[in-house]
């Protein structure tokens, strides 16, 4: 997964909670229906997933080296 | 904030609300219980009334937070959801809090009756736990160290549990013990801290330190090794002290201090290197904690080169209320002020369903009162430690000062239990008020 596949890219590495949430749900508002998000995350956003799931998004994880989680977001497709 | 409309809303708040607003109780009756005892409970870590007031501490006080926490991190550090934990939660929180109860009685009464229902009630409300935490852990894959750490730790909770019913019914003289009860002790206590204080400290610590201290993560080499390590040093120690082999028993047993002292002073380390400008409340009392981990293994080093230190009523008394009120409590009663401000938030986010934001986290609790309960706090700490040395001055200043200490924290909580109320009504209000009239 790269930056180069985003829209948008997030880099909430460095908030403290809920910051990395509210700045996710405030990145989703701005995103329209044929575009990515890119969240950059110090560990697996457990709760985050479940929300999107609730919320029609799909999303793509990987876990670079560093440790940084990469969660790439769009809205599912009908 | 109106693209996601709602969280899950699994684990409710009340599930582990109840637990952490039940945890003060505890401390406040441990308080009392030294005011009605007086400087006799000092005499040795044997009397009645210091066995019951660490189990008031221990089984009262850390298990409920403990177990509320768990609660509360499973889903969101393991993505593992307890099954209707809303139930799970009632019967065990029922089960503990009068299982706790009943134990501090009965330690105080020896009746055998109490002791014996004591030891049902824990033992059900544990193994209810476990059992239901082992479920949602069933088939998460232990890629990271909280993961497994949380893991580990519920097994250390088991043999913890296991072994205190054991000693509960021999108390009650309900049969004889394969070891002498001297013996078993130092193994339940063992695992009791270590097996499942320490190790789910630790797991919760490589997750919320940083998260929450913006500190950068503990090394790889430390997390990927620290848990399972230590449950192993345990294992050969009790195995070694069960089997009365003193000098394998005694170097093991260091090893294990040696494994805490490092957990310890690298957290110490770690949060040196906090990106905050300015430590907040939760930072103080991680630091006071692992400071007092820190004292204790001293302690315990220091009579392992002087015997005769051991000996004396005071050193075990000094190491149960550095690890105890100084370590345990410390750092539980620092993560309780991020824990539940932070789900109130949450809640009250879902609640509003992007519509009606919540107020920010630092809202929920008042900061001054934070840092006045903190202050009560240390000064409980101050005072248990000197009763330990001058029980004849100290003891009724020191139980004065655990009340007030957890009667305010009591107050912090339920400031953000009314708080989180307020604020449902309000959003309520706000829906009645918006909501299109029917036809």
């Amino acid at each position: 997964m790269t930056q180069g596949n985003a829209d948008i890219v997030l880099d909430a590495r460095g908030l403290e909670p809920p910051g990395p949430l509210v700045r996710t749900m405030e990145a989703l508002d701005q995103l329209g229906p044929a575009e990515k998000l890119l969240v950059l995350l110090p560990r697996e956003p457990y709760p985050l997933y479940r929300a999107l799931e609730l919320n029609g998004f799909c999303w793509q994880t990987v876990c670079r080296p560093d440790g940084t989680v990469e969660v790439l977001i769009q809205q599912r497709q009908p | 904030m109106q693209a996601l409309l709602s969280f899950d809303q699994a684990p409710p708040l009340a599930a582990p609300l109840r637990f952490f607003l039940t945890a003060p109780l505890f401390a406040i009756l441990a308080g009392l219980l030294l005011l009605w005892s007086g400087p006799d409970l000092f005499a040795s870590r044997w009397t009645p009334a210091a066995l019951a007031l660490t189990h008031l501490i221990s089984v009262g006080f850390m298990l409920q937070v403990m177990l509320g926490a768990m609660i509360q991190i499973l889903p969101v550090a393991a993505g593992a959801n307890l099954s209707r934990p809303l139930l799970v939660a009632s019967l065990v929180h029922v089960a503990i809090t009068l299982g706790a109860l009943l134990l501090a009685a009965g330690m105080l009464s020896y009746e055998p009756l109490v002791l014996r229902l004591a030891v049902f009630l824990l033992g059900s409300g544990v193994a209810l736990f476990v059992g239901a935490a082992a479920r949602s852990l069933y088939g998460v894959p232990s890629t990271n160290p909280t993961v497994r750490g949380l893991k580990l730790a519920l097994s250390g909770l088991s043999v913890t549990v296991g072994l205190g019913l054991l000693l509960a019914i021999a108390f009650s003289g309900g049969f004889e013990l394969p070891l002498p009860l001297r013996q078993l002790t130092p193994i339940h206590l063992g695992w009791g801290f270590v097996g499942w204080g320490v190790l789910l400290l630790a797991a919760v610590a490589f997750v919320v330190v940083p998260m929450f201290q913006m500190t950068p993560p503990y090394p790889a080499a430390f997390t990927g090794t620290f848990s399972w390590s230590v449950l192993a040093l345990l294992c050969m120690w009790s195995f070694a002290a069960g089997a009365a082999w003193h000098w394998p028993s005694a170097i093991l047993e260091g090893a294990v201090v040696l494994s805490v002292a490092s957990f310890a002073a690298l957290t110490l380390q770690v949060q040196s290197r906090s990106k905050r400008a300015k430590f907040d409340a939760t930072q103080h009392y991680w630091r006071v904690g692992m400071l007092c981990a820190l004292a204790t293994c001293v302690l315990w080093f220091a009579a392992a080169v002087v015997p005769a230190l051991a000996e004396r009523p005071e050193w075990s008394l000094c190491c149960g209320v550095l690890a105890l009120v100084g370590g345990f409590m410390s750092v539980m009663i620092g993560m309780l002020y991020k824990i539940v401000p932070f789900l109130v938030w949450l809640h009250l986010q879902n609640r509003g369903g992007g519509r009606v934001l919540a107020p920010t986290m630092n809202k929920v609790i008042a900061t001054r009162q934070i840092d006045r309960q903190m202050y009560a706090h240390l000064l409980a700490l101050a005072l248990l430690l000197a009763a330990v040395v001058w029980p004849l001055w100290f003891s009724y200043p020191a139980g004065l000062a655990v009340v007030l200490a957890n009667a305010w924290l009591l107050r912090n909580l339920l400031t953000a239990a009314a708080f989180y109320r307020r604020h449902c009504l309000k959003i309520e209000a706000w829906e009645a008020a918006t909501a299109t009239p029917v036809g």
